[in-house]
């Protein structure tokens, strides 16, 4: 029993992040209906923000949090400008211009900050909390309460804001967002900001839980992709119930199948999505690229 | 064989080549055609078909891995390892292939891609395949005496296999499969409707990317007679998509060129690094953003630039040749459609339609907006499965077959706004109309080659008769995109035709065409009819109903309000009616019959 | 220093006497004149990019200094870099392109599984190669042109497994453990080196290189409550181990070879979490001695960064090669690897003495993990 409580609270915790991942990953896809593969190597930007601030600024994490997502958000306005043509074109070049991408963001990081990478010391000083002998990292509490602020920070946003409804408009329709005046041009650019912020956030949140280095991006941007997937392409609580799914199923594969565990993961994951394709909450956007 | 002439230089130049080369150089170039065999696999799945295969570098792993399990611990041969990890590459292509049944785009690509995960997973754990450090001592391949261990010598075993590598990928893509798997990556609906079996053509797409990653994956173990989990990452994956990418995916040649330069540029970068990933990951962002095609599309992008600079010529269509007459061979029902009901999440689409059309009738099919006209025809051609009721051809119960079936049954349809391949030439939309055989066929391709082209010889000749037959020669071997509209709806009558239907389905085939083209199309329609076929037309331009149909079935809202010979319908008052709530004006007799005037005049 | 510059070129001038043969043959000959060419091959881009780089800043470090000091009988070395991108197939190819462009002798790579792929092409063009591998695979190899830098897994455990068992008396112990190559080669060494000691591991959790969540497995150790918990992963990971184990509040003294050694290990656990971890090392700490001492002083002026094991050692193997080409006056071949088996040199890793297995060092040291530092334990 208190195995499975552990794995639960490492998949959640995890989960919470590839949430926000897949969270960026989305709200891209569907405002502009582009699969952004570069989207791993943006978290690993914004993580080296945060982390740069944090400790050679030594401002408060909070802060540097916020500086690393303003910083990544604006160049994701940059990206977005140099992937504009690829939006809603066939998926095969978005797919290689994106990694493309990914793969010039992992180079500039080397030069940069160098290949070595850096630890980041957690900003919580306390330890973790012991309930009837299961540890909870009170830094896996502040991830998951941050991610669950996110959240319902972006869904206001989207909800209530006259900006987040033109998003929204025009994820459900370009043409006939265009004709009531939206600009598509400013929504897509604000789409593609958010989600670098969000990727940001992730990395700046993950950063003291693992390791910032230039490679640390790959596997998360996969993971987060296929969590985005899980929970049905382009819908945001998908996104979210996706990433938790995601996380849940890795760290159950890591305690039941050990070294065999990826084998697991993805063989459930192909499975889980032949029975349902479009994930759990995705079902209109599916036709889309 | 003149065409084939340009070969002898550049096949006389391959044979050469080593004796220019020093030690290492013949090495690159071994790596390099084996990374071309890999590059055309994928290109003929991702490229031609259209399947998103992220998994290409683990069938390559998986052929390299079954050569060097099957030598280093069953003990095989290394020939009988080669041919069995062949076997088990195209299995394992199968496996993977199955998530493409039920889903496509980036959803397969990301299935895939964990596919390819889990397999590295496997070799990195498995004591038989080695685990991380991988598998040594991979034996030399014997071959009457030459010794294979010599690059040189591997060289040209290297280069018989990818000539006949290359040779089958070029039979496949310029014959009739190829030209149905590019159908099915442009427009899988409209694919299905033309007779092409979808799932079964996906499965031979990863058929053949499992059958050219085994290839490259002996000719692997045998050139470095080592494996590892590394080899065969994600890294490579992309490595691999950047050279079909760039090279041009959706030609064969381009691949091979986009492999062999990407891996002389890798080649460049051993020793340089850091700028020399910026340097590449920029190339790539800047290839697919300004030469979509890759390498193989820019002359044809220039070309076009220069075209349009030169200001292009407007195309002409030809007059059509009628069909000769042939009466109707039977006087039973073509299409018996009874008490059938459609129904989408609480939509009732069609409610309880029945309709019964005799052989050889021109039937119009009418009604307001959203009444059911569309649905009842995807009801017909399969792409839709009643909720209830019975579809029956000639007689026969086809309730719920698949598009492909009711097609190779005689049933062919046009589309509303459409559904012409935009990649394909116009003649190769009607050869595509023209091919009748079953995807069970391709065992030719193997098997027996020179069938294959003969029959592809065959359809050609049978194509350019349907193109004259219908006033399409000027613009055989334009693109569809860029002909006029009215040219268009000629082009897909004429690929519907092409499929020999006995049973013409014409979704609102007057939709944006002039007078003159439409008094044409009328003119078409009775020339097909006459021919034997029968016809069923939807239609909004009343003029051209009334003129054109033997019989007209009025729907609204998903039922059938009125049935009966045009003049009769139009006054029918349930028919004025739903056109007045639909706030149309309603087709009186006057304006039927001035209508029906103009359209033959 | 004017008397060792002086000696040294004395001594190159009696060299060069000595071993000028008669009856060279013309391409020898031509080989005999310009810069002697060395390459290193090491990934520089991948995921195992750090280590490379700092590999090469080593060797690096040590051929400059030959260079300065006259290099080989007047010839100076020309180092050239090559990245492996981690790829053993990458390997092979740079392999062959070494053999066919007149390399004499190669050092690298730092990853096993390149080094393995690529041992048979050297070993048919003669090449000596200096490996920073440590895979016990590598000694299996028993070619007689791979040398290893440093001892092999095995060695590295045995010596954790004498202190931690028959030192310190731990019986319960539990296994943590990666798949990669070096992870999988750590976990069957110090497996045997327990079983020979008749001891069976708590548990024996396996955890894939791209992890990085572990709660599961360190549960399930957790519940067995072990005194030790070996590590058998990479720097980062390693680090992430302790501190999601401590978390957990897993008590187990942390014991591993090299990797939680290091400053990455140390600032990815916390190094609250990462005290007290055991190490067997060669390379302990930039202050084990005088000697250390004044290469970590050098490297750090060279590239301003501080000195680790992989410099010392990627510069060990360097120098070795060095001392070689001395006595073969840049010749290379089985003459070259000849002359490396017989070099002894007190190095920073230990004192190299090749065994047939081309293993040069065949100890390491136990140190304790101390505010990030490792302090060195005195042998009991």
């Amino acid at each position: 029993m208190q195995v499975f409580l552990q794995t639960l609270i490492g998949g959640v915790t995890f989960g919470a992040v590839y949430a926000l991942v897949a969270m960026g990953f989305s709200i891209v896809y569907r405002t502009m209906g582009l699969v952004n593969f570069a989207h791993g190597s943006v978290v690993m930007i914004g993580a080296y923000a945060a982390s740069t601030f944090y400790m050679a600024s030594k401002l408060p994490f909070a802060v540097a949090v916020l500086v690393a997502i303003t910083v990544t958000a604006l160049i994701g306005l940059v990206i977005e400008r140099f992937l504009r043509p690829l939006e809603n074109k066939d998926f095969t070049l978005m797919l290689i211009g994106t990694i493309g991408f990914g793969a010039v963001l992992e180079a500039g990081a080397v030069l940069v900050w160098g290949a070595t990478g850096h630890a980041v010391p957690s900003p919580v000083a306390t330890g973790p909390i012991d309930l009837a002998g299961v540890r909870i990292p009170t830094y896996s509490l502040l991830v998951i309460a941050v991610a669950a602020a996110a959240t319902g920070l972006l869904a206001l946003f989207l909800q209530r804001t006259k900006r987040g409804a033109a998003m929204q408009a025009v994820a459900m329709d370009h043409q006939a967002a265009t004709a009531v005046g939206i600009h598509v041009g400013r929504s897509n650019a604000m789409a593609f900001a958010i989600g670098a912020g969000l990727a940001a956030l992730a990395g700046s949140l993950i950063g003291p839980m693992l390791y910032v280095n230039p490679t640390m991006g790959g596997t998360l941007g996969i993971k987060g992709f296929a969590a985005a997937m899980l929970g049905g392409f382009g819908s945001m609580p998908g996104a979210i119930v996706g990433g938790l799914a995601f996380g849940l199923l890795d760290s159950f594969a890591a305690g039941n199948f050990q070294e065999y565990s990826e084998l697991v993961t993805f063989l459930v994951f192909a499975v889980i999505v032949m029975i349902r394709p479009t994930g759990i909450f995705g079902e209109t956007t599916v036709n889309r690229a | 064989m003149k065409r084939l002439l340009w070969l002898v230089p550049l096949a006389v130049a391959a044979w050469l080549l080593p004796y220019g080369l020093g030690g290492y150089a013949i090495h690159v170039a071994d790596v390099a055609i084996i990374f071309a065999i890999l590059a055309i696999g994928l290109g003929l799945t991702m490229g031609v078909a259209g399947q998103i295969n992220l998994a290409q570098v683990a069938f390559f792993g998986v052929g390299a891995y079954a050569v060097a399990i099957l030598t280093t611990k069953a003990g095989f041969g290394f020939w009988t390892a080669a041919a069995l990890a062949l076997l088990v590459a195209v299995v394992f292509g199968m496996l993977v292939g199955i998530p493409a049944l039920r889903m496509q785009s980036h959803y397969l690509g990301i299935v895939t891609l964990g596919l390819a995960l889990a397999f590295t997973n496997w070799v990195t754990n498995a004591h038989i395949a080695g685990r991380a450090e991988g598998i040594s001592d991979i034996p030399v391949p014997p071959m009457f005496g030459i010794d294979l261990s010599s690059g040189y010598l591997f060289y040209y075993v290297e280069l018989v296999v990818f000539a006949i590598a290359l040779a089958f990928a070029l039979l496949v893509t310029r014959s009739p499969l190829g030209r149905r798997l590019r159908a099915m990556r442009d427009d899988d609906l409209a694919a299905g409707s033309l007779g092409a079996e979808i799932p079964l053509l996906r499965m031979t797409a990863f058929v053949l990317s499992g059958l050219y990653g085994g290839l490259a994956g002996i000719l692997y173990a045998g050139l470095i007679r080592f494996v590892a989990p590394e080899s065969f990452n994600i890294a490579n994956m992309f490595l691999l998509l950047a050279m079909v990418i760039i090279g041009g995916r959706s030609s064969i040649i381009g691949c091979v060129v986009g492999a062999v330069a990407l891996s002389l540029v890798r080649e460049a970068l051993l020793d340089a690094s850091g700028y020399a990933q910026l340097g590449y990951g920029l190339v790539v962002v800047l290839v697919v953003v300004f030469a979509p095609q890759g390498l193989a599309g820019l002359p044809g992008q220039i070309r076009s630039l220069l075209r349009r600079r030169a200001g292009g010529s407007r195309a002409q269509l030809g007059p059509f040749r009628p069909y000769g007459a042939a009466p109707a061979s039977s006087r039973e029902a073509a299409l018996e459609v009874r008490e059938v009901t459609k129904r989408f999440k609480g939509l009732v689409a069609l409610d309880r339609v029945s309709l019964t059309v005799p052989t050889g009738e021109i039937r119009g099919i009418v009604g307001p907006n959203g009444s059911g006209k569309t649905t009842l025809f995807n009801v017909i051609s399969g792409f839709y499965d009643p909720t209830q009721g019975s579809v029956a051809l000639g007689g026969r119960d086809v309730t719920g077959m698949a598009p492909y079936r009711l097609s190779l049954r005689g049933v062919a349809r046009t589309f509303q706004n459409l559904r012409l391949f935009e990649d394909l030439s116009v003649r190769e939309n009607i050869l595509l109309g023209l091919d009748r055989t079953r995807t069970s066929w391709i065992w030719r391709y193997p098997g027996l080659p020179w069938k294959v082209l003969d029959y592809e010889r065959s359809l050609h000749r049978r194509g350019e008769e349907l193109i004259e037959r219908f006033g399409l020669t000027d613009v055989a071997g334009a693109g569809p995109r860029s002909l006029p509209y009215g040219v268009q709806r000629r082009i897909e009558l004429a690929r519907a035709m092409a499929m020999s239907p006995t049973l013409l389905l014409l979704d609102e085939p007057a939709a944006g065409l002039n007078g003159e083209e439409v008094r044409q199309l009328a003119e078409i329609v009775r020339s097909i009819r006459d021919s034997g076929v029968t016809v069923i037309v939807i239609e909004h331009n009343m003029g051209l109903v009334m003129s054109l149909c033997d019989q007209v079935t009025v729907l609204s809202s998903g039922k059938v309000i009125a049935d009966g010979r045009p003049a009769e319908v139009a006054v029918h008052p349930d028919v004025v009616a739903a056109y007045l709530g639909d706030s149309m004006s309603a087709p009186t007799e006057a304006t039927a019959e001035a209508a029906a005037e103009e359209a033959t005049r | 220093m004017h008397f060792t510059r002086f000696s040294i070129a004395a001594a190159a001038l009696t060299a060069l006497a000595a071993c000028a043969p008669p009856g060279q043959s013309a391409s020898s000959e031509a080989n005999a004149t310009g810069p002697i060419k060395i390459a290193n091959v090491n990934a520089q881009s991948g995921q195992l990019s750090s280590l490379g780089q700092w590999e090469h800043k080593g060797v690096k470090l040590a051929v400059d200094e030959a260079n300065k000091a006259g290099g080989i009988n007047g010839r100076q070395i020309k180092l050239d870099l090559f990245d492996d991108q981690g790829d053993p197939t990458v390997g092979t190819n740079l392999a062959r392109k070494i053999a066919s462009e007149g390399y004499i002798a190669m050092l690298g790579t730092a990853e096993s599984a390149v080094t393995l792929a690529m041992s048979p092409i050297l070993k048919d063009a003669k090449i000596p190669s200096i490996t920073s591998g440590q895979s016990p695979k590598l000694a299996e190899l028993k070619s007689p042109f791979m040398f290893l830098n440093a001892p092999t897994s095995v060695t590295f455990d045995e010596t954790l497994a004498e202190y931690l068992v028959d030192d310190k008396g731990y019986k319960d112990i539990a296994l943590i453990s990666n798949n990669g190559a070096y992870g999988a080669g750590e976990h069957d060494a110090f497996l045997a080196a327990l079983k020979t000691r008749n001891v069976t591991p708590l548990a024996d959790e396996v955890v894939t290189p791209d992890q990085k969540d572990f709660n599961a497995n360190l549960a399930k150790i957790r519940e067995q409550d072990p005194e030790v918990l070996f590590i058998g992963a990479e720097e980062v990971q390693s680090g992430l181990i302790a501190k999601q184990a401590r978390e957990l509040g897993v008590k187990a003294v942390f014991a591993g070879g090299a990797p939680v050694g290091t400053d990455v290990y140390a600032t990815t656990a916390g190094l609250e979490n990462a005290e007290g971890t055991v190490v067997s090392s060669p390379y302990l700490s930039n202050e084990a001695s005088e000697e250390i001492k004044a290469f970590a002083a050098k490297y750090k002026a060279a590239y301003n960064e501080e000195a680790r094991m992989h410099v010392a050692k990627a510069y060990d193997g360097a120098s070795i090669l060095i001392e070689a080409l001395k006595q073969t006056c840049g010749e290379g071949g089985q003459k070259l690897a000849d002359a490396i088996r017989g070099v002894k040199r007190a190095g920073l890793l230990g004192n190299y003495a090749y065994d047939a297995n081309g293993v040069g060092i065949h100890e390491t040291k136990i140190g304790l993990l101390k505010d990030g530092k490792v302090v060195p334990e005195a042998a009991s």
